[in-house]
């Protein structure tokens, strides 16, 4: 058996295609760093190098166009078991082809990719539809949230042209990690002593706006009024917006 | 009256419109503006009956001078009346659009005094979140029916999309139940805009700054139940109008028990939720599957089957064209086979080029074989189809899964 241990980034995973490459070997799995490890298997440790990872990139855009790149991309980021393979699995069988073979849905591996590819997006998606700002006292609007993959690099774009005129930021409690836009650019920030609580997502007193109260309450009792009483749908509703989300959703949260 | 009782009244008020799409448009921000369209829209919450909020869904007034019987905002009705303000109503919503809570406005409203006094409040508060909050968020406009045509230009130049209800889907119905209104009030600002979109579209090919004109396109709505009309009035009735009016969308609406003593009405306690789910399957079977509405409901069959959907009910009456192979049909028949949907018709064509397709690759790609078995061959050894079976069996197997489904704890054994 043969492990291939790699620092857990995209580029990381690159660098290790490149090296299974240059060594004519196939590794069995390709580890992250708190992977589980196997107990007998000789064990390869790859280094981080941007110079290759980049010509494995260039090779997946020359034979496979930029949206398998990005599709390779969103596949990595749901961080499900065994991506990795399926990533150096589907690079091998596009630089036999020298064709792009995101069509060939009958092979198990391409509709792999595919699935998760979707299931990332979708996340995303999710990410544009159910974050919720409350203005703090000094006129930002802050959102926490947790979204099951890390997404909101992806999703940071959509706010950035959509609030241009407004600071806001947006922050990932799962990876504490977030983002502040103050009206020219996006950076990325980490918040050492929060100011807001991480299980209700809600600023802590002092630093709200006055005004925020009012339009929370707002939003409750119209979201309240513009359900029809006669065809209450409980299970319709988790399905488009599941349990997980609630915990930082204004109008569902207590 | 404050404000979260004005909302609580308005929105109660406006939930019967179903439309909530915030789609068709891509509206881009501009410089020292808020606000941008996604094409596909986007849905921000969902709420208790487990449809989606996208906009915020409201009327301007719920004062009403006409007495529509389906409607619960009628003149007669015994209810708490309220009207907003223009600034009240924009504030809210741009103070809504930058918590994220919603993509844009939904504005409605009674008629008040007349249809043009009325139509001049809902562009007057458009103008506003356009011009002076320079708004690029979604607005969707009622026009209301009677309303002058100038003031229906000048919403279509704000709004992304427009939308006149017809509600009931006969003329002759539409006259008992709402003896003010008739059809061409209604269909006159339909054409209007139509006129408008197209003229837009031409000009935009020669000016690439022609200033937007409802670029989301317009949309009606049909209550369903209210009246005794059939399937097939209601189906052709949207069929014509995608057809001469370009329509996006046709809404339908099972008729919620809004008027208790009125004997014009039926007299129901819930809403025909079935046929709803049934006509709107065929809807989507005419805009997004190649269906003409005489497939789906004819004279034979005026009414839509209940117990299945009505791509399987049109295989059902037309096994000649059946099997399909999927290895070699062209993307119309695709279409045709019940269990497949466009996403999965297209991913067919697409994989089929590399290798032949069995059941175990059909299924990975999203195919409902439960249904489609029947009618599809692939590269494997045939089973048994609808030509073998005939169609009784096919259905019966088919509703049986589902019976079983709907009786309540049918031979769960337990293990104690």
């Amino acid at each position: 058996m043969l492990e291939y241990l790699y620092d857990g980034t995209f580029a990381g995973l690159l660098t290790a295609i490149f090296h299974a490459f240059r060594r004519k070997e196939y590794p069995d799995v390709i580890l992250r760093p708190q992977g589980q490890r196997l107990l007998f298997a000789t064990t390869h440790t790859v280094e981080t190098d941007d110079v290759m990872a980049q010509r494995v990139l260039n090779g997946i855009e020359r034979y496979g166009g930029k949206t398998t790149c990005e599709q390779l991309l969103h596949a990595f980021l749901s961080q499900s078991n065994n991506v990795e393979i399926l990533i150096l699995q589907y690079a091998r069988e596009l630089f036999f082809q020298k064709r792009p073979i995101m069509a060939d849905l009958g092979n198990s591996f391409v509709l792999q990719i595919h699935k998760l590819d979707r299931r990332v997006l979708r996340e995303v998606q999710r990410v544009l539809m159910f974050i919720r700002f409350e203005r703090s006292a000094d006129g930002i609007y802050f959102a926490p949230f947790a979204p099951k993959y890390d997404v909101l690099p992806l999703a940071v774009g959509h706010f950035k042209h959509r609030f241009a005129d407004q600071q806001w930021a947006i922050y990932d409690t799962l990876r504490d990690y977030g983002f502040h836009y103050h009206g020219k650019r996006v950076e990325q920030i980490t918040i050492n002593a929060p100011a807001f609580s991480r299980d209700s997502g809600k600023l802590s007193v002092e630093m709200e706006h006055e005004n925020e109260d009012d339009y929370r309450e707002m939003w409750r009792v119209y979201f309240r009024s513009i359900a029809i009483s006669e065809r209450l749908n409980p299970t319709l509703q988790r399905n488009f917006m599941p349990k997980r989300f609630w915990k930082y959703l204004t109008e569902k949260k207590v | 009256m404050n404000l979260q009782e004005k909302i609580r009244i308005l929105a109660a008020a406006a939930k019967y419109d179903v439309s909530c799409s915030s789609s068709g448009s891509d509206r881009a921000n501009q410089p020292g503006g808020i606000g941008s369209a996604a094409k596909a829209g986007i849905c921000h919450s969902f709420a208790d009956d487990g449809r989606c909020i996208s906009l915020l869904k409201i009327l301007y007034s719920n004062h009403c001078i006409y007495d529509c019987a389906y409607c619960v905002n009628r003149h007669s009705n015994d209810i708490q009346r309220t009207t907003f303000t223009v600034k009240e109503l924009v504030d809210l919503t741009i103070g809504f659009y930058r918590r994220n809570y919603i993509e844009g406005l939904f504005l409605s409203s009674g008629v008040i005094n007349n249809p043009d006094f009325t139509m001049e409040r809902l562009v007057r508060v458009a103008r506003e979140l356009r011009q002076i909050h320079r708004f690029n968020g979604y607005i969707h406009l009622k026009t209301i029916p009677g309303g002058s045509s100038r003031l229906v230009k000048e919403a279509a130049l704000y709004a992304d999309r427009l939308s006149v209800n017809i509600e009931i889907p006969s003329e002759g119905n539409l006259k008992m139940l709402a003896p003010e209104k008739d059809y061409p009030s209604v269909l006159s600002p339909m054409s209007l805009i139509k006129e408008g979109i197209v003229q837009y579209k031409e000009e935009r090919r020669i000016y690439r700054h022609t200033p937007l004109f409802a670029p989301a396109g317009q949309s009606t709505q049909l209550i369903i139940g209210a009246t005794p009309d059939s399937d097939r009035q209601i189906l052709s009735l949207a069929s014509n109008l995608y057809a001469t009016q370009n329509l996006k969308r046709v809404y339908y609406s099972g008729y919620n028990p809004t008027n208790l003593y009125d004997s014009r009405l039926p007299a129901i306690t819930v809403p025909p939720l079935k046929r709803e789910n049934r006509l709107y399957q065929s809807d989507w079977l005419m805009r997004f599957y190649q269906f003409s509405v005489d497939e789906i409901v004819n004279d034979a069959h005026p009414d839509l089957d209940l117990s299945v959907d009505p791509k399987l009910s049109y295989a059902l009456r037309n096994p000649h064209i059946f099997p399909i192979d999927v290895n070699s049909a062209d993307h119309h028949m695709l279409l045709r086979i019940p269990g497949v949907g466009p996403k999965s018709a297209k991913m067919i064509l697409a994989a089929r080029r590399f290798r032949k397709l069995n059941s175990q690759h059909l299924r990975r790609i999203g195919v409902v074989m439960k249904r489609a078995q029947y009618f599809i061959t692939c590269h494997e050894l045939p089973t048994a189809t609808i030509q073998e079976l005939q169609p009784e069996r096919v259905r019966s197997m088919l509703t049986m899964d589902l019976r079983k489904q709907s009786l309540p704890n049918a031979h769960q054994l337990s293990l104690w």
